[in-house]
């Protein structure tokens, strides 16, 4: 009993923090084909800035969060202004935007590095404490970082279901001419899910800061299990996403319990390619896939 | 002034393509205000590109298109059916994974659409009762007919002005191709100024004011749909029947 609550609490407080960036990740691509590569970079930016928020400015946790959700919309945005606006009309999009973000993400990386050094920092806004449970000991932090994850989640399947841009943005994940035809402008739409991208993913850098450490590097595991759940759900399939990004979170805490830490992303991967074996669509793939 | 119905839509000297090819040559016609022209013609011969260069989709080579006395050539697509032209596309293009109310909906994506979006729903289901019943359904569980009423009535939530509807009876039934059409004798009776394109000149035989008959580009004859029957030649050359 002891044993499976540990896991399903670790398992959970992983799960949240992976479908919080694979949310963004997979908006992008499944609305917009923009398959992020800086996404790990905005965890980074997220991070930092909260970091920076408490300890230079003195920032409480609420407002330092507020402040890195802020420089992710700013990132998220102009990554729209700088890069992917300017590739919009070319034949090879897709390949451009990857190589693209993957400059961007290098660029973001060295000024964080310089800016702050490489040695890592202990993010200032945690929760400190925890609380026994069946005898479990479950730290508040895990806690936060659920409720924060479910509370963004929700925020988001509200915008998607229930606003006007959120439709606009599922017709155009959609079917891209009829929502041109409707008259959606499909530039405006691009901003809008990158910014919303951006937010995301720098809120989950700041979960991941608190239970890790700060470092200019620390995007890149994050992104890759990203990645990893949205290969396993099919990529742009965000509902799907959910649900793998919590079922591979309880699934690396059992690996890494019963068989130590060390086998936890190995086992992530052999399931990478069972899945790609059995349902080369993703599990919750349409079995067909859309190029624009 | 004369008694003439001003034109709505007026197109000159039309030239299109997609990269070196070429579909429209020279393309000229006349759309009165309250009528309803047809296009017809073999496959292929540019119907589509002629409705996508009036919706913005496709930038012209040369030409003019104008709508309501302004030119309309250069504009963006949101802009060209914010001033009042609907394109229900070919293959209905619908967003499959969304209800039939939202697919609506988008429809009166606009900021002038959406203010009057609950009113505008409430016209489009009096009119395709169908669409009421089936409002909460995802868009890909209706049928082929339900689809392209679907498709139509997200057209009319824009409000436009001009309908223009790319071969509607394409790949339906023949009880629902019936339906369609007294959708668009409806929409006509109404007042609707409509552009269609269809392959059947016996469809439309009794709905349209005008006919222009496109091929490989150029317009090869125009007239009221009963002259068309009296040039046996034409019909055979250019529909096959």
């Amino acid at each position: 009993m002891n044993t499976f609550v540990q896991i399903l609490v670790s398992g959970l407080t992983l799960g949240a923090m992976y479908a919080i960036s694979t949310i963004g990740l997979s908006l992008a691509w499944g609305a917009v084909g923009v398959l992020n590569m800086a996404q790990g970079a905005f965890l980074v930016v997220g991070g930092y800035a909260a970091y920076a928020g408490a300890v230079f400015l003195g920032m409480s946790a609420p407002l330092a969060l507020a402040l890195a959700a802020l420089a992710g919309a700013a990132v998220g945005a102009g990554t729209y202004f700088f890069v992917v606006r300017f590739m919009l009309e070319s034949a090879t999009f897709e390949t451009n935007v990857i190589i693209a973000t993957v400059g961007l993400a290098l660029i973001f990386e060295n000024v964080v590095l310089q800016t702050f050094g490489a040695y890592p920092l202990r993010q200032p806004i945690r929760i400190e404490g925890g609380v026994n449970i069946a005898a479990t000991y479950i730290p508040y932090e895990s806690i936060g970082i659920l409720v924060m994850s479910i509370v963004a989640m929700i925020a988001v399947g509200w915008v998607l279901e229930r606003t006007r841009m959120g439709r606009a943005i599922r017709a155009v994940s959609q079917n891209r001419a009829a929502a041109l035809l409707m008259g959606v402008p499909v530039k405006v739409v691009y901003l809008q899910v990158l910014t919303i991208a951006g937010v995301l993913a720098a809120l989950s850098g700041v979960m991941l800061s608190t239970i890790t450490t700060l470092a200019p590097t620390m995007g890149y595991d994050p992104m890759l299990k990203a990645f990893i759940v949205c290969v396993v759900a099919g990529l742009g399939n965000i509902y799907g996403a959910l649900y793998a990004a919590f079922a591979l979170g309880i699934f690396e805490a059992a690996v890494q319990f019963f068989l130590g830490v060390r086998f936890g992303f190995p086992a992530m991967l052999l399931l990478i390619i069972l899945t790609l074996v059995w349902r080369p669509y993703g599990v919750f793939g349409r079995g067909s896939t859309q190029r624009f | 002034m004369t008694m003439d119905a001003p034109a709505l839509l007026e197109i000159r000297g039309l030239v299109a393509g997609y990269r070196d090819h070429e579909v429209l040559r020279g393309v000229s016609l006349t759309l009165a205000k309250g009528k309803l022209a047809t296009l017809i013609g073999p496959n292929g011969h540019g119907k589509t590109t002629l409705l996508r260069c009036v919706s913005g989709l496709l930038r012209l080579t040369a030409g003019d298109i104008r709508f309501g006395g302004t030119s309309i050539v250069g504009r963006r697509v949101n802009n060209i059916v914010a001033q009042g032209i609907v394109h229900v596309p070919q293959g209905d293009l619908l967003f499959s994974a969304m209800s039939v109310a939202d697919n609506l909906m988008m429809g009166a994506y606009l900021p002038a659409a959406n203010a009057v979006a609950s009113r505008r729903l409430e016209e489009v289901y009096g009119l395709l009762p169908a669409l009421w019943e089936r409002r909460l359904q995802t868009a890909n569980t209706l049928s082929g007919g339900e689809r392209r009423m679907l498709a139509i009535g997200r057209g009319l939530m824009s409000g436009g002005e001009l309908l223009m509807f790319d071969e509607p009876s394409l790949g339906l039934a023949p009880l629902a191709i019936d339906q369609v059409y007294s959708v668009i004798a409806n929409l006509k009776a109404r007042g609707r100024t409509i552009l269609l394109v269809e392959e059947n000149a016996n469809r439309i035989v009794d709905i349209a004011d005008l006919v222009y008959l496109l091929d490989d580009g150029r317009i090869v004859w125009e007239g009221a749909p009963h002259a068309l029957f009296d040039h046996q030649d034409l019909l055979e050359t250019y529909l096959g029947s």
